[in-house]
């Protein structure tokens, strides 16, 4: 089995406070994979560390069997991050933006314009990507920022409450493109949220999160199941509320 | 890198840039020329007067009672050395000379006598010879005219104005010159204090400039997204310094141009309409003293300068990139520069205002102030100081070479995302 990410026993700590609790998880080529959590739960942190931002304090991860302790370079070669709220240069067109960020990733030229054409269609934004950053509404942003995170067709895109603030149609769009990623190019998506909806709408397996912890971890199918849920929304209430 | 380095420029140059460029320029222009009329204003009276007195007779005696009676200090001494030894002897930094046979002169002939009028030139701080410089023969000459008026109540009033006359004197370097020490530093502020004043305004505007994009990449997690891509740490901080240094090379020049044509145009002061071309001539005219003093700084002296000066730019650049990635967001950018702000203000105003080469113990606290080095650049230069100079150059070196890595290991490190979180938040 290939696995595009392999995280082993991680941890992480702020001072006294452990924010991560020996996690353990994989991910398949072409799998989107949920994380669900209250605020404070640790999906950032996780996400932050595979995303070679954080170093972990024990444990490790391997990103295409590249380690995130002893080859964060090399990792940072096979992913692509999504920050929470992330923004984009305001001063930049949204073409030059994504040209931007193809010139970050890939160095000949054809390469580039291939890259940028494809983060052009998968934002579908058309001609507003003559426009500066500072005229998007947060949907056309949002749309913007998805786009450059999956052109550079990452082995593994993490992206940290993809559909946060947008209104439905956006958020729609949004989870569309995530998946159509998936298929189409075998893209890893490691997302994470507090909306059980979307994870249940977009991921194949997630798992539940509640003080650095797995507290469950399956396809939703799996999650409603265990928990004698109707809804993934009250499969995690009873999660949380029973750890 | 290149990639890099036009997003860069293209964040920072933008049209508010030039604008405020623009602003700014007139400003400089505007407050160069209030400067330099305020620098080429009347030298302050300290208190303490010193006469070398070669005539010895009971009216130079009556001088210095007059004198002391007025309220001054009078320091008489009756040494015939060359002016350089006894100020250097005696410690002043002027001195009025009544010369042999001043005496017969103006009693016995009803001559007008001329005096000389000695300044020891210790800095080219044009606001430091304002606040210390003992004008002593204005003194002296005021003395001498009160004493013949009321000698010659009923005179002839037209000898009594013109009864004393100066001639000005400036020692520097263990040597003396015929000519206005005020004149000369007139001549040397036209770089020695433009450049303090740029590289101030350059080091507070750069610094906040970089704290603030610093901080605006952490806010909108644009940053976080370009310290996950492919590109090595070291580029994209290298990027965003090479940037913030173009932009302040930029700012260096048309600051620099708005000083020196303001400075320029108000070389002669007496001018009511200015005359570029006769300022220009008039700065010619002081060049002999300046050499004759060894004032003058050589062309590798000058590539001395303009290095220290570079070197200065990037201390503040690289601990401005410290800065803004230990702010929490935007708003904390104000807050983050103040470090950068008071260790630039600090000995900026003390070099405008004293000699910090001549300072106590104070000066060594001063001088572990990396951009002190470059305040006092010129003056060493000028003064023959070159250890100092080299010393500053080298430490100044060292420092940025420190500074670097440790901003460097800073953006390796988790500090970046973690530091705010260890002090309130728990993870998420």
């Amino acid at each position: 089995m290939n696995y595009a990410l392999d995280v082993q026993h991680i941890q992480k700590s702020y001072g006294q406070k452990q924010a991560v609790k020996d996690v353990s998880f994989r991910i398949q080529e072409g799998e989107i994979f949920g994380l669900m959590g209250m605020n404070g739960a640790g999906k950032t942190t996780i996400l932050r560390m595979l995303a070679t931002l954080l170093r972990p304090d024990a444990g490790d991860a391997l990103v295409s069997g590249n380690s995130i302790v002893k080859n964060p370079e090399k990792v940072r070669t096979c992913i692509s991050y999504l920050p929470d709220e992330a923004g984009a240069y305001k001063t930049m067109t949204g073409r030059n933006y994504l040209k931007f960020i193809a010139g970050l990733y890939f160095k000949e030229d054809r390469e580039q314009k291939e890259c940028t054409a494809l983060g052009e269609e998968i934002c579908g934004l058309g001609d507003a990507l003559n426009q500066k950053i500072s005229t998007y509404s947060r949907g056309m942003t949002r749309k913007l920022v998805l786009a450059r995170t999956v052109m550079t067709k990452p082995k593994l895109a993490i992206l940290d409450e993809p559909t946060s603030g947008l209104d439905v149609l956006n958020s729609l769009d949004i989870r569309k493109t995530i998946r159509n990623c998936a298929e189409t190019y075998g893209t890893a998506f490691l997302l994470s949220s507090h909306h059980m909806q979307e994870v249940s709408a977009t991921a194949h397996r997630g798992a539940i999160m509640k003080d650095g912890e797995f507290l469950a971890e399956g396809t939703p199918q799996e999650l409603l199941q265990k928990y004698q849920a109707a809804t993934l929304e009250e499969a995690f209430e009873k999660a949380v509320r029973n750890a | 890198m290149m990639h890099l380095l036009k997003k860069e420029l293209s964040e920072l140059l933008n049209k508010q840039m030039l604008l405020g460029l623009l602003v700014s320029f007139i400003l400089i222009l505007m407050l160069g020329f209030v400067m330099t009329s305020t620098v080429s204003g009347t030298l302050e009276n300290s208190g303490e007067v010193h006469i070398i007195d070669l005539d010895q007779t009971d009216f130079t005696g009556q001088i210095a009672e007059k004198l002391s009676e007025q309220g001054y200090t009078v320091k008489k001494i009756s040494d015939s050395q060359p002016y350089e030894m006894i100020l250097s002897q005696q410690n002043w930094n002027d001195a009025a000379v009544l010369p042999e046979g001043m005496t017969d002169l103006l009693w016995n002939q009803h001559q007008s006598c001329e005096i000389d009028s000695i300044t020891a030139l210790k800095t080219t701080s044009a606001m430091s010879i304002a606040f210390s410089e003992n004008s002593s023969a204005d003194y002296v000459k005021s003395a001498v005219n009160s004493l013949l008026s009321e000698a010659y109540l009923q005179g002839d009033l037209a000898f009594l104005e013109h009864a004393v006359s100066t001639t000005p004197y400036t020692v520097a370097n263990g040597k003396s010159v015929q000519a206005n020490s005020a004149a000369l530093v007139g001549s040397l502020a036209m770089f020695d204090q433009l450049m303090p004043l740029v590289l101030f305004l350059l080091i507070v505007l750069t610094s906040q400039t970089i704290i603030t994009a610093v901080a605006a990449e952490k806010t909108d997690k644009t940053l976080e997204t370009l310290l996950s891509s492919p590109v090595p740490r070291s580029v994209i901080i290298g990027a965003k310094m090479l940037a913030a240094l173009i932009t302040a090379l930029i700012y260096a020049v048309v600051y620099g141009a708005g000083f020196l044509v303001s400075m320029l145009a108000n070389v002669d002061n007496t001018a009511e309409n200015v005359d570029i071309a006769e300022a220009f001539t008039n700065l010619i005219n002081t060049q002999d003293a300046i050499r004759t003093l060894g004032l003058q700084i050589s062309p590798l002296g000058w590539i001395g300068v303009i290095l220290q000066l570079l070197l200065t730019i990037c201390i503040s650049l690289t601990a401005s990139m410290i800065l803004g990635g230990l702010v929490e967001d935007a708003k904390g950018s104000q807050t983050a520069s103040i470090p950068i702000l008071v260790a630039t203000m600090f000995p900026y105003i003390l070099s405008m205002v004293s000699d910090i080469r001549s300072m106590g113990a104070v000066k060594y606290i001063l001088y572990l102030i990396p951009f002190t080095h470059t305040f006092t650049a010129t003056g060493c230069l000028r003064f023959h100081d070159t250890g100092l100079f080299l010393g500053g150059l080298i430490y100044q070196a060292v420092f940025l070479a420190g500074i670097a890595f440790a901003a460097l290991k800073l953006y390796q490190s988790d500090i970046l995302f973690t530091h705010r979180f260890a002090a309130k938040r728990t993870g998420k």
